[in-house]
């Protein structure tokens, strides 16, 4: 397992050589280390699979690294963990990262930062990989801001237009929130359990809390909060759409696959802690239930390809996180894997399907691409497949295995169960919406497919491996708790079943037939506008904080007494000034104040006596 | 030298340096600054030189030595500078040289 | 003095042996590569010998000085900041219309005072130490005074250097004198022979009080600032580099050796001034810089901030006792080492910018403006040292700042910590301006070359920064090695 090493070392040293070669080398250099460093990272991941594997894959590998650095009981090291869990990270990551890094290449080809483009995304490959293999949290928290960071360097990736700098910054700040309540948990987590390496408190967490204590539902809710923020969800969701305004690549990768599902894996992770939290696990669920509707009744109404599928990220997630809270930790990672693999095949079809229509981002401006744009079309259709959890796709086998595990959980079950139905319901129609809505009814448009041998194979294969990659199990089970056992009634599952194809079916009426006009939002203008602005949260966001916020701002600004960072600068400035004249220059001055000084020493000194 | 009269000396020392400290701070021209410093490095031998006497040690004398060739190296390089601040500003006062500030 | 003694001696006796071939060199050839590479290459070979010694046992040769693990490891630090010096002044000379071999025997006989300074465990060795370094300084700073451009600022730094060194020498001197007359001896260590005339304790308070007057003029401890700022950005770019690098490490080494390491209660005397100076240093000093326009005497007031940090950890040292006096001990030592780096590095690339237009050194931050679009490695490389000297995490400055944290903590000095806090924070503000000044859009065309060898010396530069900050562990096992 000593090669572990290399996995976020690789792309680390793509990042170096991109950034050091910046000017000088081509742009078939440049797409050949930021890809490459990336899929020999993937293949590294393949080697330490077949190591683990041919172990038992039961088995949970420490690498040491080296030490950073200590304080009385912290002691901090570069260390890497392997388990199961990072293990199915690491297949994500690696897996899905790589073919999204071959479609970029040819994706971003006209763009002329293509260097500075795969250079970031090479730093945000080995930050993610920092994240996931970390042993203990300080560097677990440092793969987090490294993700942020890159979060904020790609969104805002074509800085000459302010509104992407806006979102960058917006994305930054919204998840800094999260951040600091991670840290703040951390802090409390040292000082409760003495340590901050992972399997220690692993371990420790059982013993030392008291299940449903203060202590750990405090800590487990601000490693919550933390999630929240990368993750998206409720209350913290409202820098994801914003964030569509960065490349789609960075959509695929940053925004659908992995650095929104960092705040899933950092519950998996330390889930002993949040056992010992019942409560916070049931806020787990319904943050998950609310996100998960909220967001797909605000997808039913956007009219933004990507933000179609940005609302969707963020009902999927919500899904996961509803699968943390109700104790299906294996499904959940199970169908952040799914996810991934569909969620990136979507945007990657996304990005086809605007770049042939010229940068053409409005659905309305859309249809009938399905005979222009076949092998976007099909692979569409497998990615809302899967999204939509039509059996036999993966999608199918994640989805029902957290349903079934909502509906057994004792007492609130089946209220959730249905929520996750009505979800799926949801879900059906505004992914059958968007695809109907692109792919069918009269040409609008004429597209231009793009021409380049990386856009079709990447996207066949992650087609083919959405539609296998139900059958796939993760090792996971050796590392997280086994969800709740039993067998719902079968009407459930048949209901559950029935639901997306109820909403297919609707969603083919309504944008197909054109009939059923009446349930398009259209005429109701109000009800439409709130929808379209994601339940008015940004709105809300505005007039709660930023509008009171900037009242008082400017209220104060006439006024003296304006506060005590204000009244800090103005001292600042003031003694900075003063002090300053005393440098004037003069070298019979210097000298006096030297002689002043040193009788002033002599007096100190002879204090003691 | 009996001990009690070290404090004599001493007190003697610390007059002297006193002279040359103000001597530093009151002269304008560069020449005569270096002069007070000079007095102020013999005000320090002469306090090493009651001290060594004092104890009936060699050491008070060896460092006076010291001393002397620290003020020569001192001097050497100092009239280096003086000369070339007269040659670029034509007099040796340093109330001119309030160029660098802030 | 037998032969295992002379071995020992062998760093500072390969530096003596640089100034000499140089000075008969010169006589023959005047040759500024052959110089130079001379230089470099003679402190190279005694900072190799100085690290390859450690672990030996110490030596005392004479009752001067003393080769022990931390002499070797200080002294190699300075050692190494007169090499990043002397490589780095190659480009500078190249460009200045004044005469250049002299220089590196300069640089020479003040990397070599410095390293009798660490070596020195008795007040003579440690007197010709520091006045070796000084006067060579003298002549350092003041050396560009035949070049048009520079000559009036170069002649006032000088000027003031010395006049202002020569006060405080004499005031060393004079505690210096004092101290004798209460000891007996010239050794640090306070152990008073037995006959002689006994003598008020106040000639021991007085002297130590002058002796630190002299201390503080060389590190820069407010009030005793004043020259640091005009001679920061008077002299040349490499000479402020050995100034803000050795000279401290030096000063600082031999004030731990007298303060700390040594027996006769100094510590104790002098805390209160001490605790007043580096309160004052820590909030003036950054207090001053910030809204400074010129980059070297930015450093330079930054320079007098970081002096009033370290300051902390002879507070604690006062507080902890004997027996955790290692981990004072140790934050200092880590703290002087990677303040050392970052700094070279910072100069470094002053250095090289301003042998290519003497206006970055003289003039305002307007100069660096868009420096990272035309200039990317440069600079990148003064981005870095402006992040380490504030203290990110990930260089060498968080492991400095975050050890000096530890041991105030460890012995609860909450006013002294609370400052450091404060003046970091204040720091913070004008390095990030800085940095904000090098990302703005450049003004007209920059015709900025950079050398193979200076690149060369920045990527050491850099490494050493990033290793220091990344794995700091070897070199923390050796500073724990070289605290007995």
């Amino acid at each position: 397992m000593q090669q572990l090493w290399l996995i976020p070392c690789l792309p680390l040293v793509g990042f170096l050589l991109l950034v050091l070669g910046h000017g000088r080398c081509s742009r078939s250099v440049a797409r050949l280390v930021g890809v490459g460093s990336v899929a020999m990272a993937g293949l590294v991941t393949l080697w330490v699979a077949l190591d683990f594997y041919s172990a038992g894959a039961a088995q949970s590998y420490q690498v040491q690294l080296w030490p950073w650095f200590n304080a009385g009981t912290l002691e901090v090291s570069f260390g890497l963990y392997l388990d199961g869990l990072s293990l199915s990270m690491l297949f994500v990551i690696t897996g899905v990262g790589s073919l999204i890094h071959w479609y970029a290449s040819g994706y971003m080809w006209q763009d002329p930062d293509y260097q500075r483009f795969f250079a970031y995304m090479n730093l945000f490959v080995a930050a993610m990989l920092t994240l996931v293999l970390a042993d203990n949290l300080v560097l677990l928290f440092l793969g987090w801001e490294g993700v942020g960071l890159c979060s904020f360097l790609l969104i805002g990736f074509w800085h000459q237009d302010p509104a992407n700098g806006y979102a960058a910054r917006k994305a930054f700040v919204v998840t800094r929130v999260g951040d600091t309540a991670f840290a703040i948990g951390l802090f409390l987590l040292f000082r409760e359990l003495g340590t901050l390496d992972l399997p220690t408190i692993m371990a420790l967490a059982p013993e030392q809390f008291v299940m449903g204590a203060n202590r750990p539902t405090l800590i487990a809710a601000l490693l919550l909060a933390g999630a929240v923020g990368k993750s998206a969800q409720l209350p913290l969701h409202t820098w994801l759409p914003d964030a569509m305004a960065g490349p789609t690549p960075v959509s695929a990768l940053i925004h659908a696959a992995t650095m929104v599902t960092a705040g899933v894996y950092l519950i998996a992770r330390t889930h002993e802690v949040f056992l010992q939290a019942p409560d916070v696990l049931l806020v787990v669920a319904l943050i998950g239930l609310f996100t998960l509707l909220i967001s797909g009744f605000t997808a039913l109404n956007q009219t933004d390809i990507k933000r179609v599928l940005a609302y969707s990220t963020m009902s999927q997630i919500g899904y996961m996180f509803f699968a943390l809270g109700v104790g299906a930790w294996n499904e959940s990672v199970f169908h952040l894997m799914t996810h991934a693999l569909f969620k990136a095949l979507l945007f990657m079809t996304a990005g086809s399907i605007i770049l042939a229509m010229h940068h053409e981002q409005d659905i309305r401006s859309m249809g009938g691409l399905r005979r222009q744009l076949p092998v976007p079309f099909w692979c569409f259709v497998i990615g809302s497949a899967c999204l939509v959890a039509l059996p036999p796709t993966s999608g199918f086998f994640s989805k029902e295995a957290i349903l079934i595990a909502s509906w057994q959980l004792p007492g609130y079950g089946p209220w959730l169960w249905l929520g996750g139905v009505l979800g799926a319901f949801i879900t059906a129609m505004y992914s059958f919406r968007l695809l109907f809505m692109v792919f069918f009814g009269p040409q609008k448009a004429h597209p231009h497919e793009p021409k380049g041998w990386q856009f079709h194979p990447p996207l066949m294969i992650l087609g083919a491996l959405s539609l296998v990659a139900g059958w796939f199990v993760l090792p996971t089970a050796t590392v997280l708790p086994a969800s709740p056992a039993g067998h719902p009634p079968t009407w459930t599952i048949v209901v559950a079943i029935a639901m997306p194809l109820l909403g297919i079916g609707i969603a083919y009426k309504v944008y197909v037939r054109h009939q059923w006009q009446g349930l398009r939002f259209v005429q109701w203008q109000k009800l439409r506008q709130f929808l379209f602005q994601g339940w008015g949260f940004d709105g809300m966001y505005k007039r709660l904080l930023l509008t009171p916020f900037t009242t008082l701002a400017q209220v104060n600004r006439n006024d003296m007494i304006d506060g005590l960072p204000k009244l800090l600068i103005q001292l600042s400035r003031f003694l900075h000034g003063l002090f300053s004249q005393l440098q004037n220059g003069q070298l019979r001055f210097y000298i006096a104040t030297l002689a002043s000084a040193a009788i002033i020493v002599l007096a100190l000194a002879l204090k003691v006596l | 030298m009996d001990s009690q009269y070290i404090d004599h000396a001493m007190v003697l020392a610390g007059i002297l340096f006193c002279l040359g400290l103000v001597g530093v701070m009151v002269r304008r021209n560069l020449l005569f600054m270096m002069i007070s410093i000079e007095v102020m490095l013999n005000a320090a031998g002469l306090a090493f030189i009651a001290a060594g006497s004092a104890w009936g040690q060699p050491e008070g004398q060896i460092m006076f030595l010291a001393v002397i060739t620290l003020g020569a190296a001192e001097v050497a390089v100092g009239l280096g500078l003086t000369l070339l601040l007269f040659r670029h500003h034509n007099s040796v006062n340093v109330d001119q040289l309030n160029q660098l500030r802030g | 003095m037998n032969w295992l003694a002379l071995t020992s001696l062998m760093p500072l006796l390969l530096v003596a042996s640089i100034s000499v071939i140089l000075l008969l060199l010169l006589a023959f050839i005047r040759d500024h590569k052959l110089t130079c590479w001379i230089t470099c290459l003679g402190l190279a070979m005694a900072a190799f010998w100085a690290f390859a010694d450690m672990g030996d046992a110490p030596q005392q040769v004479t009752p001067l000085l003393i080769m022990d693990d931390f002499s070797r490891l200080l002294g190699g630090t300075v050692l190494l900041v007169s090499l990043a010096c002397g490589w780095m002044s190659y480009t500078y000379l190249e460009t200045a219309d004044e005469i250049r071999e002299e220089y590196y025997i300069l640089l020479s006989l003040a990397a070599l005072g410095a390293c009798v300074l660490v070596a020195s465990n008795h007040f003579a060795s440690m007197f010709i130490g520091l006045e070796l370094m000084s006067v060579s300084l003298f002549a350092m700073v003041g050396y560009m005074a035949h070049s048009k451009q520079q000559a009036n600022m170069t002649l006032e730094a000088g000027v003031k250097y010395m006049v202002l060194s020569g006060v405080s020498s004499s005031f060393l001197l004079f505690g210096v004198a004092l101290i004798y007359a209460y000891a007996g001896n010239l050794n640090i260590d306070l152990l008073v022979a037995a006959e002689g005339p006994r003598l008020q304790s106040g000639y021991l308070v007085i002297g130590s009080a002058l002796l630190l007057v002299g201390v503080a003029f060389k590190m820069s401890w407010i009030p005793f600032h004043m020259w640091t700022p005009d001679v920061y950005q008077g002299a040349p770019a490499p000479v402020t580099g050995f100034l803000a690098g050795a000279v401290k490490v030096a000063v600082f080494a031999f004030a731990m050796r007298w303060l700390m390491m040594a027996q006769g209660g100094y510590l104790d005397l002098l805390l209160l001034g001490l605790t007043v100076m580096a309160v004052l240093s820590m909030v003036v000093g950054n207090l001053l810089a910030l809204r400074q326009n010129n980059l070297k005497r930015l450093l330079g007031y930054s320079s007098i901030a970081h002096m009033g940090y370290i300051i902390v950890t002879l507070a604690a040292s006062a507080t902890l006792g004997a027996a955790a006096l290692s981990t004072a001990l140790e934050a200092a030592a880590i703290y002087l080492i990677t303040y050392a780096s970052m700094t070279m590095l910072a100069f470094a690339v002053i250095s090289q910018l301003a042998a290519q237009d003497r206006r970055f050194e003289s003039g305002t931050l307007a100069h660096y403006q868009g420096l990272l679009y035309q200039q990317p490695l440069l600079a990148g490389a003064l981005m870095l040292a402006m992040l380490a000297l504030a203290g990110m995490p990930l260089t060498a400055g968080f492991i400095g700042k975050y050890y000096l944290v530890l041991v105030a903590v460890d012995s609860q000095l909450w006013l002294l910590l609370s400052l450091l806090v404060l003046g970091s924070s204040l720091g913070l503000y004008y390095y990030l301006r800085v940095i904000l000044v090098l990302c703005k859009t450049p003004v007209g065309d920059s015709r900025l070359t950079l050398g193979a060898s200076e690149k060369l010396l920045l990527t050491l530069l850099v490494a050493v920064t990033l290793w220091l900050g990344l794995y700091p562990t070897p070199a923390i096992q050796w500073v724990q090695l070289a605290i007995q």
